[in-house]
């Protein structure tokens, strides 16, 4: 299982550019697992191996950092993973409507992920977003805010055909001038 | 010199510390669960808040500023503060629940949000009686709880490694576990995994604890998450008794306790001893209980002819004894000491076999080169190898010792309790030549092929002195009964509640599991018919013979050894002091 996860020398080099910035290796631990998550999807147990054994951290550890943040995958997920909040803001304006819109239309369950591994979805808590409700966060990274039906839609086509969504800015009402 | 103010209480400090340390150094009492004097302070409990503060220093004046009472005005800090990484500063002022209400106030909602999913099994729980939680809940927390929900639930006797089993629902995330494999054992097994109401203690994926200082976690555990595979579920702590001892399978001997019900040893823990051990002791010091229970030789046995051995009275294993010393020359018996043995049963060995003119005395140190870790765990596998070796037995390795027997040919072969044949090359057919007698505790391949096997006690029901690997002498307290000895009366034992309080009436106090064993230096007493039987009665009083005979030894006594916690000897390659 172990060998599966290597990094080669290009890899190797980036990690030194992260380590080097840090006076101990510990603290490197967090960029290290973005780095390695990025190139493998998920940070699972034999991520967990590489990386410690990359940086010289316990693996104990590694394991403690990964299942604090929910950010870092411990299971394999889908190419795409799709946090949809449901939590208080989101769950007013219809959080669960675009839930279970999503769920319909990929068929899957909130937590699973689709047999051609494209898509993972998950039911978060505040992602702080909140004027904007209800959204979805893309893979830990772009807000897909004021979901509709029709913009899950489109995000989802545009995701199957490699497509990230653009950043959008939406000002607040009080932000906006002449306010 | 600085002061500070505890509860309206001067008190006078002279090294840097912190305020938790500096209160339980002088016997007052906070609660608190995460901090441990020989770890790092993570302060992650929040159970020893105080309020504390610093007078007002008026720079322009260069002088306190005092209020209309004339007392120091003092400028608390704006919440309260955890005693445990709090440093004493001079002239701080600390408040505690004695004094302070919010503190008093804190200290019991901080325990009722610790309890919130904490089960409430302590029926079964094998830290009742020794639980912090359960201690200090008692002392200064709520008496019910206010949380009407479902508790969170989390796994369960979890084996995390073959000797530790996890609860974790029972766990409060203190890091203890944690910072000792971090710190001390230095194998950072352990981490907190899962994060808010769902975390707990955890190993890496795959990897099982067997960190081989892994029971230490049990110890310092608060709660009853980390619990002992071998002890769990064994005895509640309340039934047993507990007695200061030393750690006899391997050379360092760290100082423990031994806890004692019904005769039987259930388990070992450390004892604190800055000088050997600190709070800790290895698992396998801890798993050697056994040998005090188990598989043990009760009355002496005699091999009748070549047939197999026959159990025998004390009376017959004396005479037979001392038939064959008369049998048999001095220059044709070979008296080989034990390292396992103590520094009193093997002075009265090479006492006893002196006074009857035999010079050839013989010790194999049991070492094994590389099992040690250089911390508690040592490459010599006996707890008296030094204490041997002063008392002048001549250090010998087993190719030599097996061309001793075989050039000398020896009549008579006397082995004070050591395994030779079950750990050298040493086999049955080198000591068929000569008559063997055997001081053993348990069963073993050596005793199996002797001609006469003389039970002794462990150090476990003995008082006896071992010198550890360092050259520190300490001292066993004898923890559980022999045959012939008596709690009661036996001043040197101590008393646990059960022990003064229940009776063999009781139907929770058994008499049994009594070994009809002597320590060795009591056997060689009752041989000597004629007067000239040395005037021993107890082997403290050996000890002071000793003391005053070999210079190593010197000013070593049971009073200094129990007063310093061991005694740290010279000692010195030139040992081969004759007793006078």
């Amino acid at each position: 299982m172990a060998d599966t996860y290597t990094f080669d020398a290009k890899d190797l080099a980036e990690i030194k550019k992260i380590t080097d910035k840090y006076p101990e290796k510990q603290a490197a631990v967090l960029p290290v697992l973005w780095y390695a998550q990025d190139k493998f999807g998920h940070t699972d147990s034999s991520v967990q191996q590489l990386v410690a054994g990359t940086l010289g951290v316990p693996e104990a550890h590694i394991r403690g950092v990964v299942s604090f943040y929910t950010q870092y995958y411990e299971n394999p997920m889908g190419r795409n993973v799709l946090d949809v909040c449901t939590c208080l803001s989101c769950q007013v304006c219809g959080g669960y409507d675009m839930l279970h819109y999503i769920e319909e239309k990929l068929g899957i369950k909130a937590g699973e992920t689709t047999p051609d591994g494209e898509f993972s979805l998950q039911s978060v808590e505040c992602l702080g977003a909140c004027g904007y409700a209800p959204m979805l966060q893309v893979t830990n990274d772009k807000f897909v805010n004021h979901l509709t039906r029709e913009k899950v839609d489109k995000l989802i086509d545009d995701l199957r055909a490699g497509k990230q969504p653009e950043f959008e800015s939406n000002p607040m009402p009080q932000h906006e001038k002449g306010s | 010199m600085p002061e500070i103010f505890i509860d309206n209480k001067r008190y006078e400090f002279e090294e840097p510390g912190k305020v938790l340390q500096f209160m339980l150094d002088n016997g007052l009492d906070l609660p608190f669960f995460c901090y441990h004097p020989s770890l790092s302070i993570p302060a992650n409990c929040r159970q020893c808040m105080v309020k504390a503060g610093m007078p007002v220093y008026d720079r322009e004046k260069g002088t306190f500023e005092i209020d209309e009472n004339g007392e120091r005005v003092i400028r608390f800090f704006p919440k309260l503060m955890t005693a445990c990484s709090l440093d004493l500063a001079d002239g701080m002022v600390v408040l505690t629940h004695h004094t302070d209400e919010l503190v008093k106030q804190a200290q019991a909602d901080n325990l009722e949000f610790i309890l919130i999913n904490h089960p409430l099994d302590c029926p079964i729980c094998d830290q009742a009686g020794e639980c912090p939680l359960q201690i200090l809940t008692y002392k200064y927390g709520p008496e019910g709880s206010r949380f009407e929900h479902k508790k969170v639930h989390k796994p369960k006797a979890i084996q995390l490694g073959p000797r530790v089993i996890l609860d974790a629902e029972r766990c409060i995330n203190c890091t203890r576990c944690v910072r000792f494999t971090d710190e001390i054992s230095k194998t950072h097994q352990l981490t907190i995994i899962s994060r808010g109401d769902k975390n707990y203690p955890m190993t890496a994926h795959g990897q099982i604890f067997d960190d081989p200082y892994s029971l230490n976690t049990v110890d310092i555990c608060p709660v009853g998450a980390l619990t002992s595979a071998d002890f769990r579920f064994k005895a509640r702590v309340w039934e047993m008794n507990q007695t200061p001892s030393i750690d006899i399978s391997n050379g360092k001997g760290c100082s423990t306790w031994m806890w004692t019900r019904d005769n039987l040893v259930m388990r070992v823990t450390p004892r604190f001893n800055e000088a050997v051990n600190d709070h800790w002791m290895p698992d396998a010091g801890r798993l050697a209980y056994r040998r005090f229970n188990e598989n043990r030789i009760s009355k002496p046995q005699l091999r009748l002819d070549d047939a197999e051995q026959v159990r025998t009275s004390w009376n017959n294993a004396q005479l037979t004894l001392l038939e064959e010393l008369e049998k048999i020359s001095a220059g044709d018996i070979l008296v080989i000491g034990s390292a396992h043995a103590s520094v009193e049963d093997n002075y009265a060995l090479r006492t006893f076999f002196s006074n009857k003119g035999v010079s050839e005395f013989r010790f194999l140190p049991h070492i094994i080169p590389g099992s040690g870790d250089g911390y508690l765990i040592s490459d010599d596998q006996a707890p008296n190898t030094n204490g041997v070796r002063a008392l002048g037995f001549q250090e010998t390795d087993e190719k030599t010792l097996i061309k001793l027997i075989k050039s000398t040919k020896p009549k008579m072969i006397v082995i004070l309790d050591d395994d030779l044949l079950g750990r050298t090359s040493l086999t049955p057919d080198h000591l068929s030549g000569a008559w063997t007698i055997v001081f053993g505790t348990n069963h073993d391949e050596t005793t199996r092929t002797a001609n006469l096997v003389v039970p002794v006690t462990t150090a476990a029901e003995h008082a006896a002195s071992y010198v550890n690997v360092d050259g520190r002498i300490q001292r066993t307290v004898p923890a559980k009964e022999t045959l012939y000895t008596n709690r009661r009366l036996n001043l040197e034992m101590s008393m646990g509640r059960l022990d003064h309080y229940g009776t063999k009436f009781d139907n929770w106090v058994t008499d049994a599991n009594r070994v009809d064993c002597i320590s060795a230096w009591e056997f060689f007493i009752r041989l000597e018919h004629d007067g000239d039987a040395p005037k021993w009665e107890s082997s403290r009083q050996i000890m002071e013979e000793i003391a005053g005979l070999f210079s190593t030894f010197r000013q070593v006594s049971y009073d200094r050894m129990d007063e310093e916690n061991g005694i740290q000897l010279k000692l010195e390659q030139d040992t081969e002091v004759k007793p006078a």
